[in-house]
């Protein structure tokens, strides 16, 4: 009886403790993208982050960014790695809510300009296609079809945002 | 500041010699501030007040068009709508006009909804069951009732509703609430013998507002019939008519605006020969043309700030405890049923500083000006 009560209460700390990890933030007033070091305050409807097995969490004002960041993770966090990362999450263009990076698809190319100029759109998969026709989009890409060098074409980016 | 402090106690003895004239000229000028903030408070309040109010108010509000005149639009629309990508909630609407014959007043009758459960603020509750309402101030006001009373309104022997009041709105949100009567669905859709199936408009939220123009391109294409008012037109509909209001006031009163100009000029192109003299002398026991400019800015100051400080105070008191009882008509519109609006006191400090540097400035330079030239001149000749 005792045992199996303590392994109820390990089971529910553990998925506690696992939920707070999945858990996206909010940022607060003065944080800035871990790339560009713009504030993320005003631009809440492209709001992306990455959180760490430490909890650490790195804010980014758009997808783009957070791309940068998740492929140079060593570049922009010396004591950092790919593998430290547990959760990332971006806002659904539609709702305008957190959502698994992992979960969504991307539309680039279109018309939608974010904070940083063109952007991957994170896009529910039933919505991409709408999308596509409303605003022009050029492709639609899984999480893990995206590779460090979508971010280096010729599209992305806009004159005078170089990193 | 020892020597400021006497000179100032000399232009105050100055003034007091002329009581009469610098008397009515205070009078005159704090009149005219008091006209020009009262109706730039009034304005501010308004556009403060109204503007706040929308901010919770839905993105699109949907109406439907039959021979270009509103009406009852199917509840059917809702799952195409739905179906649009970036549209979040969507909640059909019953409300409707109601000319009550008794107090020869028109309310607003709206049904209760899930949308308006944060409506506040109101004495008592919101409507839950069938034969409940809550009233504004102004419909409470007018049929002389109160929370528990009862209130019967008609259309006819069969349009008829008997209702128990369980809540009034409150004074401060009189804008909006003043001739409102919230009921429930089922007894304003009996009323007004409503079909079934139709609400009379819809309203949709919009997540992201970035795409608030998309979605509203997309319903006029899916139903040509009907009209998307968005949130940002209201706004800016709201905030031109106030504009435009608060202009007609002030063409009004250009004509006050005109006299104080030609006064202020009056006071600079010349100076009578008592002042002029009173320079002379002043420069002749060995004043310096700098104490002299020093004398008369301090009675510049001491007039105008004066009657700025009392124009702003009169202007506040008429606005925020009189509730403006003498511009309101005018800039308020022209309902049966008059809110009794009590503005909340919100000042644009902007204004006030545009309105210090258009009169107090101007009647400070207007009072220096003239008596420089008389100060720069020689003693002897001014007094002769």
């Amino acid at each position: 009886m005792l045992r199996k009560s303590l392994i109820c209460v390990l089971l529910i700390i553990a998925v506690s403790v696992a939920a707070y990890a999945a858990e996206p933030h909010k940022p607060s007033a003065s944080d800035k993208c871990a790339v560009c070091g713009m504030l993320v305050g005003p631009h809440s409807k492209w709001l992306s982050q990455i959180i760490f097995k430490d909890g650490t969490v790195m804010f980014f004002d758009g997808p783009k960014d957070m791309f940068k960041f998740y492929f140079n993770v060593p570049t922009y966090a010396p004591t950092r790695t790919q593998a430290d990362i547990t959760d990332i999450y971006v806002t659904e263009y539609y709702t305008a809510k957190p959502v698994k990076a992992q979960g969504v698809v991307y539309v680039i190319g279109s018309d939608v300009m974010g904070p940083m100029g063109k952007e991957f759109v994170p896009l529910t998969e039933e919505k991409a296609n709408s999308f596509m026709v409303d605003h022009k989009g050029q492709k639609i890409l899984k999480f893990d079809e995206i590779k460090a060098a979508d971010l280096q074409s010729g599209d992305m980016g806009m004159p005078g945002h170089k990193h | 500041m020892k020597g400021h402090g006497r000179i100032i106690e000399y232009a105050l003895s100055t003034l007091a010699r002329r009581k009469f004239k610098n008397f009515s000229v205070a009078a005159v000028f704090s009149v005219l501030i008091a006209v020009l903030s009262s109706i730039l408070f009034l304005m501010h309040a308004y556009k403060t007040e109204t503007l706040k109010l929308l901010d919770n108010s839905p993105e699109i509000i949907l109406q439907n068009m039959s021979g270009g005149r509103h009406e009852l639009i199917p509840t059917e629309y809702i799952g195409t709508l739905s179906g649009i990508a970036g549209v979040g909630q969507i909640t059909p609407r019953y409300w409707g006009y109601y000319y009550d014959s008794l107090t020869s007043a028109n309310y607003t009758l709206m049904a209760f909804d899930e949308t308006m459960r944060d409506v506040k603020p109101i004495d008592g509750r919101m409507p839950a069951a069938d034969g409940e309402c809550a009233v504004g101030r102004g419909v409470a006001d007018l049929r002389q009732v109160g929370i528990k009373d009862d209130i019967f309104l008609t259309l006819g022997t069969e349009q008829n509703v008997n209702l128990k009041i369980v809540g009034t709105f409150t004074a401060n949100s009189a804008i909006l609430t003043n001739d409102l009567v919230v009921l429930t669905k089922a007894d304003l859709i009996k009323f007004f013998n409503m079909p079934a199936d139709k609400a009379t408009d819809i309203t949709i939220e919009v997540n992201n507002p970035a795409e608030v123009s998309m979605v509203a391109r997309k319903i006029r294409r899916t139903f040509p019939d009907s009209r998307p008012i968005l949130k940002n037109e209201l706004l800016r509909t709201y905030d031109n008519i106030f504009n435009w209001r608060g202009g007609i006031v002030l063409i009004m009163f250009f004509g006050a605006i005109a006299a104080f100009m030609i006064f202020v000029w009056d006071k600079a192109t010349g100076i009578n020969a008592e002042e002029r003299q009173e320079i002379g002398i002043l420069k002749a026991i060995g004043w310096e043309t700098s104490d002299v400019l020093q004398l008369k800015f301090w009675e510049g100051v001491v007039v105008s700030l004066s009657s700025f400080l009392t124009g702003l105070i009169l202007a506040y008191m008429h606005v925020f405890y009189f509730h403006a009882q003498f511009l309101a008509p005018v800039l308020k519109g022209w309902s049966v049923l008059f809110p009794k609006f009590e503005p909340m006191p919100y000042i644009d400090i902007y204004q006030i500083f545009v309105l210090f540097f258009l009169t107090v400035v101007p009647y400070v330079a207007a009072c220096v000006v003239p008596s420089w030239k008389a100060a720069i001149s020689d003693p002897d000749s001014v007094m002769r």
